[in-house]
């Protein structure tokens, strides 16, 4: 009993809402539901059904995607005799061979590194949940994820694709690559894996698994002593 | 002149990373869940908005004045603006892609440069209508900033596969780079934006 109320002194009862900084007291919402501020209507919560097990299995079914999706040819072209194969890579590789440093590292980043980071970020801290095994990069790990979020743009890439194929369609054949199936079936799978990912549920998680964590560590010393 | 009903008001610091409220003590605290320095409102939003947003303005003009790619066919060079590209596009009678580029590539960086500009003009001026549907506009802003990156995964594409020497070739442009750092900067501007000020100016409130 003692050690919990000692826990929760310093637990603050309220939220506020991150756009328009109102003071908010957290409602109990259930799957379906959805919380918005009242003042400016920002969409703060919405509970997503088993979030944990959801985002685990989401995000090793896009890892084992990644790599068909990486290595695989895409797209392939056949024009005025030549034929030739594109793969994730040979984009950020072509770019580079025509001194365009800057935008083949953003290309690079944007569809290859955060992705990526995105998938392996998801999968290490939804494990950890989902095993109730406290880390002590738990905390850090889902600060990295929520910035790498906005930079991993597969959905963008795949609307460049597109354009790109209206564009060449006209003067050569096309031909898709099984890269191509991968790299949809990456674009589905990240695609609900954000969405499923309730971002309070997970901070409420590892909150609960750090307290929990430190706790033992206090237990520990006490009975060394 | 901050709101009653802010958290800020009663004390409280919401944590940017983690979104947990910690009770205001000394200037430099962090959060007890993720460690993260608090910050009552993101540091030097203002400033830093509007540095990015100036360098984009300046980025913006070369991108559109220089060639972003030139296409070459059977050893006749052709460079192509991102204007030029979605003309093409038209000549093609390929209206509906056309449009995308057209919405993409002009029209929502426009739209970022002078929405980002009226916010900070907002934040400034202490404009009092409206506040929450300045708050939906700097909302819509962060959204579609990242979709303006498809000029330059289309271009990325182009370059890799039409490769065949003489015959036919896409290298790109000077504008790549120029388009590719407006779009970044536009987006590190409005991620550095913070909407709270908007409602911090908020007379009715008091």
């Amino acid at each position: 009993m003692m050690p919990s109320t000692s826990l929760n002194m310093n637990k603050i009862a309220f939220t506020a809402c991150p756009e328009c900084d109102l003071l908010l007291k957290p409602a109990s919402l259930s799957v379906g539901d959805k919380a918005h501020c009242p003042r400016c209507g920002y969409l703060i919560q919405r509970p997503r059904k088993q979030s944990i097990e959801r985002t685990f299995a989401l995000s090793l079914a896009g890892l084992i995607l990644m790599f068909p999706a990486n290595l695989m040819p895409l797209i392939g072209i056949r024009m005025l005799g030549g034929a030739k194969d594109g793969t994730l890579w040979s984009g950020v590789v072509a770019l580079f061979e025509e001194h365009l440093w800057g935008v083949a590292v953003l290309v690079f980043l944007s569809s290859v590194l955060f992705p990526l980071l995105n998938v392996i970020l998801s999968l290490l801290i939804s494990s950890h949940l989902y095993f109730n095994k406290p880390h002590r990069h738990l905390a850090h790990w889902m600060r990295c994820l929520q910035h790498i979020d906005e930079w991993a743009m597969l959905e963008v890439y795949m609307l460049g694709i597109i354009v790109a194929c209206v564009k060449l369609s006209s003067t050569s054949e096309l031909k898709f690559g099984f890269g191509l199936y991968a790299f949809i079936a990456l674009l589905i799978v990240t695609g609900m894996l954000a969405s499923s990912l309730d971002k309070i549920q997970f901070w409420r998680q590892i909150e609960q698994l750090n307290s929990k964590n430190r706790l033992s560590d206090d237990t520990g010393l006490i009975s060394k002593h | 002149m901050k709101s009653k009903k802010s958290a800020l008001n009663q004390g409280f610091i919401r944590c940017h990373e983690c979104g947990c409220l910690s009770k205001q003590t000394d200037k430099y605290s962090h959060c007890r869940l993720c460690g993260n320095r608090l910050h009552t409102r993101l540091p030097h939003s203002f400033r830093r908005t509007a540095a990015l947003l100036l360098s984009a303005f300046c980025l913006y003009i070369p991108a559109n004045i220089f060639p972003i790619m030139t296409i070459t066919r059977l050893g006749v060079g052709e460079p192509h603006t991102i204007i030029g590209g979605i003309i093409a596009l038209i000549n093609g009678n390929m209206m509906p892609i056309a449009l995308l580029v057209l919405v993409a590539s002009i029209l929502v960086p426009l739209l970022k440069l002078l929405g980002l500009g009226l916010l900070l003009l907002n934040v400034h001026y202490r404009w009092q209508a409206h506040a929450k549907k300045w708050t939906i506009m700097y909302r819509i802003i962060a959204f579609v900033g990242r979709w303006s990156m498809l000029d330059i995964f289309m271009i990325s594409i182009l370059v890799s596969l039409v490769d065949m020497g003489g015959v036919a070739q896409v290298i790109a442009g000077p504008a790549a780079t120029a388009f590719a750092a407006v779009v970044v900067l536009t987006m590190l501007a409005a991620k550095n934006f913070d909407p709270r000020l908007i409602w911090d100016n908020q007379y009715s409130n008091e």
